[in-house]
């Protein structure tokens, strides 16, 4: 029976009224995301704001102290008597400097404690300001690295390990859009400029129903939306390079633009050499973030964002390599009510990489992309103060060109595509977000995800040594193989007492699309393949469980996580595989299963002059599968016992601040060889079992200076001093097995190290 | 020819990181059983063909690679031919009879203590150079060599090259198979290290060799782990090997054709 939507909120209404509104940043008008809204009058109520800062809490009339608070902001309480429905926006101001000690409602900074997420580790945006990374570049992905869990893939390699899955499994999203390579320069910087982000959560694996599409991990980063009241520029200049952020009003409180840029200048230096085969060398990357947001109404706002990145290598005319990100993504949040929230979003992805070669009469180009059209639509409904739901639908259509090769050779030229490969993935979720009682909190939902490969093209099926058995061809729009998947997700809070808790968690994943990588460093020109006739989807189980407590009055937190991640269909390589320009590339792949377990260990002080945290991961990750190491068990490249990093952050006063970190890591597992032989006059290396030895541990300590040189309420001023590597280990990048060049009698073992001592001066302005 | 824009590329990712320091060090590794390693083959040119025979070593010993002697090597053709080898010298195997023949079908038939090793290899038709030419170097003063030939259309073929500078066979790995180039006029540049460089008044002789698709795999797998064949692999593996019960090295059949140039 249809029952009128008024009619719906009258009767509901009996008995209670919602209070919604968005919570924002008092100087910028930016929408805080997570923000906690919590009444004194009843305990273990509360809401959160969504991704858009949004919140609505509907609860019996009376009168009620409502307080808003967020990380970096000082909380802020209002008085309301609830008689109707009504709208409160919260505008909070940002906290004072750590040194005036402000206890404000610190009782309730215990969001750790309460949320029901488990697996969860935010950045603070302005805790990454002062923590030194490698040439003073601020990065998000190094520092995500700083936390349990989360392992760098090394130096050289801005990838991560989470839970020891592999570097493919992490989902990195940029307001809502893929980007399929997080590097520049080859790993050593990450594409995001932390002038234009404003929130960064790393789900460890447990995400709730409303993301998928890779085993390990979710990376969701939000972009600014820029300052809605006034204009404002900000940068920084640096040694390798700089940036330049301008924001301001479309229509002053209704609108805002934000565009934001980065480039380096190394070559710049590289053209200044007298050699010939250094100064027509080209090394450079650039970025830019863009954003735009409307508020049409009360009701409806529009967001339009988008990134655009590129890499470029290249040697005179001779060899240009470049390769690159594009994403867009255009929004449209609409209240159908005070107590339903819809985001529709319209996205685009892209990465592609160019080779281009010319020697002599001899030229060749070779392309190759991924690309895909997504659509999202995303519901909430806050029912009650008891429940939420969440439901919505996700559809992506990807198209890769693994490579289009162009050869042009004296009068011939001849082209070769490889064969596309066409995918379209779906899925459709439901969250219940359920608290039956202030100490018990559930988050449970599932989510039906389905993939199918499409053609045109044709389709091989191998033997199991890799020979090609059987071509069919297909048609444009036919479909060669879908694959449906459930995916239930789980997650309970079981609230102690508010300094305490204990949690569970459990959740499927589902991955089709796989990283075809063989190289020591994640190589720009890896290969991203689709699931298909032969490449199953990847399927991860993953149960957690965690204890948290914080002390002295939430300036201390504590948290302890054990996991223990079951994964299929997991993909390795035949020996000496061929993945470039291989038309039957899926002949060339090994499929097995992975397990990964471990214990986490966090400390985190919040508050004092000073600050950061503790972190220890004790860990294991290993593979099986049909074809490698006579089909036994052996340790995945990400297997490392231990790691450890270290926070610390000490404001000396207003004006100076000192950081370091330190971290501590076992190495990778790696193919040693055993012996060796001579064939042809070379001298080659025999190898045994796969990933049998460990690179020598890592460890590095870096220290940072900041001086605030002037800050008043629109001006700022700083200089940033860092030192990467101060006491100058030599870790080792590779450790390689050769000939020895001044004795042909012998081999030896040579390690590369890439840093030792890198010091760096960056001075940051904002107006 | 994508072997080469991919080695190319990789060259010059690795100089990219240039900024780095390298250092000897101690690496406490295994040692294993030793393992027989087999090197020869036979071509379409008159013989003697040889067959090497040698084991494998610790990787901390100096590079002494102890023969094998008294081990009993055969080779036979599917046309009824065969050849039991003589040991003319510690680990070195001759076959003096035997003529390599296009199209025959060569099996290689080790027993060396108590174990046996086998492995066949299809001797291809030959494909003749049509010219070499030089390039100046990409890097330095040097030049470079390149070599022009037609591949022949509707049969799957593959290359091996061998560059001898001025007496002296280099140890480069080169090669291509046809894929992508089937039935064109394939150039293949032989790029050197850079202080290998050709210079003016080199001699230099090109040998062309038609190889089957074993011969062709384990020549590139082992191009990956001496340094010929890109950037370092994430799981280094010993080359794909065409002979049996674990035995190392290989057993090919090919037929050549030369020419040569002189650096000018």
């Amino acid at each position: 029976m249809l029952i009128p939507a008024a009619t719906l909120h009258a009767q509901t209404g009996s008995g209670k009224f919602t209070l919604s509104g968005y919570a924002k940043d008092a100087n910028t008008g930016e929408e805080l995301i997570g923000a906690t809204i919590s009444v004194r009058e009843l305990p273990g109520t509360g809401a959160v704001t969504n991704a858009y800062g949004y919140y609505s809490l509907t609860l019996p009339p009376g009168s009620y102290s409502v307080t808003a608070q967020s990380i970096g902001y000082q909380a802020h309480t209002e008085a309301i008597s609830l008689t109707k429905s009504v709208k409160m926006d919260f505008v909070l101001g940002q906290a004072e400097n750590e040194l005036t000690e402000v206890v404000v409602s610190s009782k309730k900074q215990n969001e750790n404690i309460t949320q029901t997420q488990m697996g969860v580790e935010k950045l603070d945006m302005k805790e990454i300001q002062n923590i030194p990374v490698l040439m003073g570049e601020k990065d998000v992905l190094k520092t995500i690295q700083l936390r349990p869990g989360v392992k760098s893939a090394g130096e050289g390699n801005s990838g991560f390990y989470v839970r020891g899955g592999g570097a493919d499994q992490n989902l990195i999203l940029l307001d809502e859009a893929t980007v399929y390579n997080a590097s520049h320069l080859l790993g050593f910087f990450s594409v995001f400029n932390t002038d234009a982000l404003k929130d960064v959560t790393l789900y460890k694996g447990s995400q709730p129903a409303q993301y998928g599409g890779r085993l390990s991990s979710v990376l969701d980063i939000r972009m600014q939306d820029g300052n809605d009241k006034n204009y404002g520029v900000e940068g920084g200049i640096g040694l390798i390079s700089s940036r330049l952020k301008v924001e301001g009003p479309i229509v002053k409180d209704k609108g805002s633009f934000t565009v934001s840029g980065r480039r380096t200048y190394a070559d710049l230096f590289l053209k200044l050499s007298g050699d010939s085969s250094i100064n027509r060398a080209r090394l450079y990357f650039y970025d830019l973030n863009a954003k735009a947001n409307y508020r049409i109404n009360d009701r409806n706002r529009i967001f339009l964002s988008g990134y655009f990145g590129k890499d470029v290598m290249g040697f005179g005319d001779n060899f240009g390599f470049d390769w690159g990100n594009a994403t867009g993504t255009l929004r449209w949040n609409h209240l159908f009510s005070d107590r339903l929230f819809s985001n529709t979003s319209l996205i685009y992805s892209n990465y592609n990489y160019n080779i281009h070669i010319k020697y002599g009469s001899f030229q060749g180009d070779i392309l190759s992309r991924i690309r895909n059209f997504n659509l999202k639509q995303d519901f909430s409904y806050f029912a009650n103060a008891k429940n939420e739901f969440q439901f919505g639908l996700n559809s992506i259509y990807h198209k890769i060109v693994p490579g289009a090769i162009t050869i042009a050779n004296n009068e011939t030229t001849s082209e070769t595509n490889m064969p596309h490969n066409h995918g379209w993935e779906n899925a459709a979720y439901l969250t219940h977000k359920w608290k039956p009682q202030t100490w018990l909190n559930f988050e449970y939902g599932v989510r039906l995800s389905s993939f199918s490969a499409l053609g045109p093209g044709s389709f091989y099926t191998f033997t199991p040594v890799g020979e090609p058995v059987d071509t069919t061809s297909y048609k444009a729009g036919d479909f060669v193989k879908t694959y449906v998947l459930l995916e239930p997700r789980f997650a309970v809070n079981y609230i102690i007492n508010e300094k305490s808790s204990a949690k569970l968690a459990y959740g499927r994943n589902t991955q089709n699309l796989h990283l075809l990588s063989n190289s020591t460093s994640g190589n720009p020109t890896d290969l991203w393949i689709p699931s298909s006739l032969n490449v199953k989807p990847e399927i991860s189980d993953q149960v957690s469980l965690g204890y948290f407590r914080n002390f002295r009055d939430n300036m201390f937190e504590f948290s302890t996580e054990i996991y223990y991640k079951d994964m299929r269909n997991q993909i390795d390589y035949r020996d000496g595989a061929q993945l470039q320009f291989n038309e039957t590339v899926e002949s060339q792949l090994l499929f097995g299963t992975g397990r990964a377990y471990g214990a986490e260990f966090f400390l985190k002080k919040k508050q004092g002059k000073l600050t950061g945290w503790v972190g220890y991961t004790l860990s294991k990750s290993e593979k099986k599968i049909n074809g490698i190491n006579g089909g036994e068990w052996y340790n995945a490249r990400q297997d490392r016992t231990h790691d450890v990093s270290v926070v610390g952050i000490y404001e000396l006063s207003r004006k100076w601040t000192v950081s370091g970190t330190w971290v501590y890591y076992t190495g990778n597992a790696v193919t040693f060889p055993s012996g060796k032989y001579e064939v042809d006059g070379h001298i080659v290396n025999y190898y045994t079992e796969r990933n049998g030895y460990r690179m020598p541990d890592y460890h590095r300590l870096d220290l940072g200076v900041t001086w605030m040189r002037k800050k008043t309420e629109r001006t700022e001023s700083s200089w940033n001093f860092s030192l990467y590597n101060a006491y100058g280990r030599e870790n080792a990048y590779s450790i390689t097995f050769e000939e020895n060049p001044d004795d042909p009698t012998r081999t030896q073992a040579v390690r590369t190290t890439l840093f030792r001592w890198i010091p760096s001066i960056t001075y940051n302005f904002k107006f | 020819m994508r072997k080469d824009l991919l080695k190319y590329t990789a060259l010059v990712l690795l100089a990219a990181t240039v900024t780095s320091c390298q250092k000897v060090i101690d690496v406490d590794l295994n040692s294993g059983d030793p393992k027989v390693v087999i090197e020869g083959g036979i071509s379409d040119q008159p013989g003697p063909y040889h067959i090497r025979l040698t084991r494998t070593v610790n990787f901390d010993r100096p590079n002494e690679f102890p023969a094998i002697s008294g081990a009993s090597v055969r080779i036979s053709d599917d046309a009824g031919n065969a050849e039991m080898l003589t040991e003319t010298s510690p680990g070195i195997y001759t076959c003096s009879t035997l003529l390599g023949t296009p199209g025959r079908v060569y099996t290689l038939e080790v027993s060396a203590d108590g174990e046996v090793y086998t492995s066949s290899s299809t001797l291809p038709d030959p494909v003749p150079i049509d010219s070499l030419t030089l390039e100046d170097a990409l890097f330095g003063a040097g030049k470079t060599v390149n070599v022009h030939f037609r591949d022949p259309a509707g049969i799957v073929n593959y290359y091996r090259v061998i560059q001898v500078v001025n007496g002296v066979e280099r140890k480069d790995i080169y090669g291509t198979d046809d894929k992508l180039l089937d039935g064109t006029e394939i150039q293949l540049t032989l790029f050197n290290q850079l202080e290998d460089s050709l210079v003016n008044g080199d001699t230099v002789d090109i040998r062309l060799q038609s190889i089957d698709k074993i011969s062709f795999e384990y020549f590139r797998t082992l191009a990956q782990l001496t340094g010929s064949g890109g950037p370092p692999s994430d799981a280094p593996a010993n080359p794909i090997s065409g002979i049996s019960n674990g035995a190392l090295g290989y057993f090919t059949a090919y037929s050549v054709k030369s020419k040569r140039i002189i650096v000018r």
